[in-house]
């Protein structure tokens, strides 16, 4: 600009007319350039977010959080995406589909998703229907190995109707939001005494605290997160390894732990200075069912409550001493689908099951909840519900006996709000197989669970009686029924 | 122990909100008809105890809802659900004068909640309670980031939302005591708008050159917000509160670089020499020194120091020249400025000049000047430095703790609906009579 001006003053004065109409036309030219640069300054600044806001942003895994949009247009398509990592790198994912209406903005806690990986009104959809995103590694399963961090999810609000996998449509706005399976004040201590493996969470406060002794399935390994989330909650909970474990003594895929392991696990419960040794109930997943059912009935312990989901009355791989023998040691009533899935189904068929295997539940002496997820592909809950009903009836004892049972459900009946992997990498066996799909692994079938925030509410509710009711026996005072209780707890869910 | 005095169950949900957010507070299974005491306790950052606590009877069914349940005595009385924080006071045996300030907003402010058996008042330390519960409250949510700003020789911190914006930026001034003071900005930023807190007194380069900061320094600040590619350079409001509103109103005036879509002006005034300094405005409440007054606690009260509202034009902020929306958060018993009073003020001088439609006042009975975020405790006075006295004072900021606690809770929500929507909702600049 300033060099047309100089070569405009310094050319002869017979170029005059020549000079002022460069002149001119450059002065527009700068001007209309400048006007450009600054309207697009001007639009990108106009340009605005919607805001998206979540509540609360740091919750427990088992507590509601309410998203809302706001600001948006009316009438306007929108897709609320959560994304997030597993500690192993994995990438996550779930959407929805909303349409604002005439007040502008969205409210995942009323609205019904029109589309993507849930339909309907869905508050927590977005943690519960996480996926691990496309092209991801086959087999997933999401379990948080570090309670101590919590999972970080982004949710965003993107124009239109998408999906991530597109990856073509503009975010609008993100909230950030952490899930936490521990509670402030949750202390976590890791417990390798008496030869036992476990790790112990106690809640805040002085106690003493009712507890639970915690304990997965077959899978082996230490999950510690239901123990964690059961602090939160004011249980002191410790759960144990029995197989698959490195501070374990014997192969990873045999229990090499027999009775007198989980009596020291009790016990080390009934012996803490914070729990009180009256209050104590084992609760077991899947073939933790059958130890469970065990630890009432063969060890001299006597547990307060018993909580027992998917598994069996009892087991042709546990012997007397309580240890077992391998899984794959006895394979006759194993089923294939054609992709070379298993379902274990058919080998805790109570019928399948020899009677000296069966754990004797009629000498059970506590409140018993069975939860069963009536499309476990993976252990026959409903026929084991059945026979440990029959066999509480037949003793008279009914009415320790409480039954919930969820269509639609499967094996993997676990904390709500969190994902379950419709198949998930059970064990890998990399040597030759008899079995006529891939000879990398074999995949267990579990099917995808319906997360019910109904089971959840009696749940805790369930253990809260449990506790409560005999605390009140125990003291001989005013002894509400349980139901009284049951009006004023809040929903935690139900 | 007694057997029934261990199965009560304390919980407190969500266990780790925001500072702004309510929780609820339950107790179950407790002895139907028992008399127990909820008690808070916090150890703030400089070391002190606060604690605040209620009297309660179980129902029927063993249950205390603090939400639902009122307080028959302790620092709190009735239903309060957020009584065990905003009534938070030293423990007996603290030194006077202290005032709850967060400076590291970066952690959570940690509280132990317990439960105690009977109406207890005193001697907590040496009783062991029924239950207890760990909870935090943080000033900024998951995904906010801060930064700090020092080009231009700002001393400031940028407090940006998770998202990619761009977002509605905000500048955040606080008053004669100086510093850098990032909470409020912080908790802004987790409601979704870029804001930056300003130290515009204590600043580096006036520590560093002896020489107070002027209209530049804050052009300054609106400029950087203004540039930043996550900001929405024309949607930017100013807060203030005490100091901070004289330099907020002066900047939404007389300012030609700062175009505010909005300004909050909290316990402040519009008094001031018209076209003075920083440096000169400061001057000129010296001036007036000799009208401070002493209350009998021999606490400082510095609210005369601006009376009466002058009628001289060239000491008043021309508020008929606003173009933007202005909330005014007043505290009728403000015993450090006289905000009411301006606040009347403003208000004639809005509706002489035909602007008055931009004006909402949020008057307060009972509220004093420290009108703040919610649920943190109110001070009734404290000591104070401020950049023109050397020595620390008791400076009595006034208000009755239960009215000022109501008036910050109601006055926050009010103020971040207004920056809603004026920052965000796109709408014609108007007053907001229905907040």
């Amino acid at each position: 600009m300033i060099s047309i001006i100089f070569f405009n003053l310094y050319m002869p004065e017979e170029c005059l007319y020549q000079k002022f109409s460069v002149l001119f036309v450059c002065v527009c030219i700068y001007m209309f350039v400048c006007f450009l640069t600054g309207e697009v300054r001007r639009k990108s600044s106009f340009r605005q977010s919607p805001l998206l806001s979540a509540a609360p942003v740091r919750a427990l895994i088992d507590e509601q959080i309410s998203i809302k949009g706001r600001f948006l247009s009316q009438n306007y398509p929108v897709t609320v995406c959560a994304q997030m990592h597993s500690e192993e790198g994995d990438l996550w994912e779930a959407f929805a589909h909303y349409t604002t209406n005439a007040s502008r903005s969205i409210n995942l806690t009323s609205d019904h998703s029109v589309g993507g990986s849930y339909l309907g009104c869905e508050p927590m959809g977005l943690f519960w229907a996480l996926e691990p995103a496309l092209r991801s590694r086959e087999g997933l399963r999401l379990r948080k190995r570090n309670v101590e961090t919590p999972y970080i999810v982004n949710i965003s609000l993107l124009e239109g109707h998408t999906s991530p996998s597109e990856g073509q449509s503009t975010e609008l706005a993100a909230v950030t939001v952490e899930r936490w399976y521990m509670a402030p004040g949750v202390r976590r201590i890791e417990i390798r005494q008496n030869k036992i493996v476990g790790t112990l969470f106690l809640p805040p406060g002085p106690g003493p605290f009712p507890a639970m002794l915690d304990l997965w399935g077959m899978g082996g390994g230490l999950s510690e997160y239901r123990s964690a989330l059961f602090a939160s909650r004011g249980f002191a909970s410790l759960s144990v390894a029995y197989m698959g474990h490195k501070d374990l003594p014997g192969p990873p895929d045999i229990m090499s732990v027999a009775n007198l392991y989980f009596k020291s696990a009790f016990q080390l419960l009934q012996d803490h200075c914070q729990v009180d040794a009256d209050r104590i109930g084992v609760i077991g997943l899947s073939f933790g069912v059958c130890l469970t059912l065990r630890i009432a009935t063969r060890i001299g312990v006597k547990p307060s409550c018993l909580i027992c989901i998917n598994g069996p009355v009892g087991s042709p791989l546990l012997d007397e001493d309580g240890k077992t023998k391998t899984i794959e040691s006895d394979q006759k009533h194993w089923e294939l689908d054609d992709r070379g899935r298993v379902s274990f189904r058919h080998v805790s068929l109570p019928d399948n099951l020899p009677a000296e295997n069966k754990q004797k539940v009629k000498n059970i002496t506590c409140p018993l909840m069975y939860i069963v997820g009536e499309d476990d592909l993976c252990a026959a809950s409903t026929e084991n519900a059945d026979v440990i009903e029959e066999a509480l009836r037949s003793a008279g004892k009914s009415q320790l006996f409480t039954r919930l049972s969820y269509p639609g459900a499967g094996h993997l009946i676990e904390p709500p709000y969190a994902p379950c992997a419709r198949v998930s990498l059970w064990r890998a066996k990399p040597e030759k197989c008899e079995l006529k799909f891939s000879s990398h692994c074999i995949l267990l079938r579990i099917q995808y669970i319906m997360v019910n925030k109904f089971a959840v509410g009696c749940f805790w509710v369930f253990l809260f009686v449990c506790f409560s009711s005999l605390q009140y026996s125990l003291c001989g005072e005013v002894t509400p029924h349980p139901t009284l209780l049951l009006k004023k707890i809040p929903g935690r869910g139900s | 122990m007694d057997r029934k005095q261990y199965c009560v169950k304390l919980s407190v949900q969500p266990s780790r909100g925001l500072m702004d957010e309510k929780f609820i507070v339950l107790v179950q299974n407790a002895l139907p008809g028992s008399q127990l005491t909820i008690r808070a306790l916090h150890q703030c950052e400089d070391g002190h105890s606060w604690e605040a606590f209620g009297h309660y009877t179980a129902d029927t069914t063993g249950t205390i809802n603090v939400s639902e349940d009122p307080s028959i005595g302790g620092t709190y009385s009735g239903v309060e659900q957020m009584g065990l924080l905003w009534s938070f006071r030293p423990i007996p045996g603290s030194k006077s004068g202290l005032r709850m300030r967060k400076k590291n907003i970066q952690t959570p402010m940690e509280v132990t909640i317990s439960v105690y058996q009977g109406h207890q008042t005193e001697g907590f330390a040496d009783l062991v309670p029924l239950s207890g519960v760990a909870v935090e409250r943080w000033y900024m949510a998951p995904g906010v980031r801060r930064i700090p700003v020092t080009e231009g020789g700002l001393t400031a911190a940028l407090f940006l939302p998770s998202g990619p914006g761009p977002f509605p930026g905000l500048l955040d001034l606080w008053g004669g005591g100086g510093q850098l003071v990032e909470y409020r900005a912080a908790l802004l930023a987790s409601h979704g708008f870029a804001s930056m807190a300003i130290d515009y007194l204590t600043a580096k380069i006036t520590m560093e050159t002896g020489k107070m900061v002027d209209n530049q320094y804050f052009e300054t600040a609106y400029r950087v917000l203004q540039q930043h590619p996550q900001v929405c350079g024309s949607k930017i409001a100013m807060i203030g509160l005490s100091f901070g509103t004289s330099i907020t109103l002066k900047m939404a005036v007389y300012s030609e670089v700062i175009k505010l879509s909005a300004a909050v002006c909290i316990s402040g005034s519009h008094v001031q020499p018209v076209d003075g300094s920083v440096e000169e405005i400061l001057r000129f409440f010296q001036k007036n020194g000799e009208k401070t007054r002493f209350s009998e606690k021999n606490e400082v009260i510095w609210r005369d120091l601006l009376l009466p509202i002058p009628t001289d034009p060239s000491l008043k902020v021309n508020v008929g020249r606003l173009q933007c929306p202005l909330l005014l958060v007043v505290g009728e018993d403000d015993q450090n400025w006289p905000s009411q009073e301006s606040a009347l003020d403003i208000k004639e001088m809005m509706a002489r000049a035909g602007n008055s439609h931009l004006l909402t006042v949020l008057s307060y009975p009972n509220a004093g000047h420290l009108i703040e975020p919610p649920y943190t405790p109110h001070a009734r006075s404290s000591t104070l430095k401020t950049v023109e006295i050397e020595e620390k004072v008791m400076c009595l900021w006034g208000g009755q703790t239960v009215e000022h606690s109501r008036a910050q809770e109601d006055a926050w929500k009010k103020m971040v609906v207004f920056l809603k929507e004026n920052l965000y909702g796109g709408r014609n600049p108007t007053s907001f009579s229905h907040l």
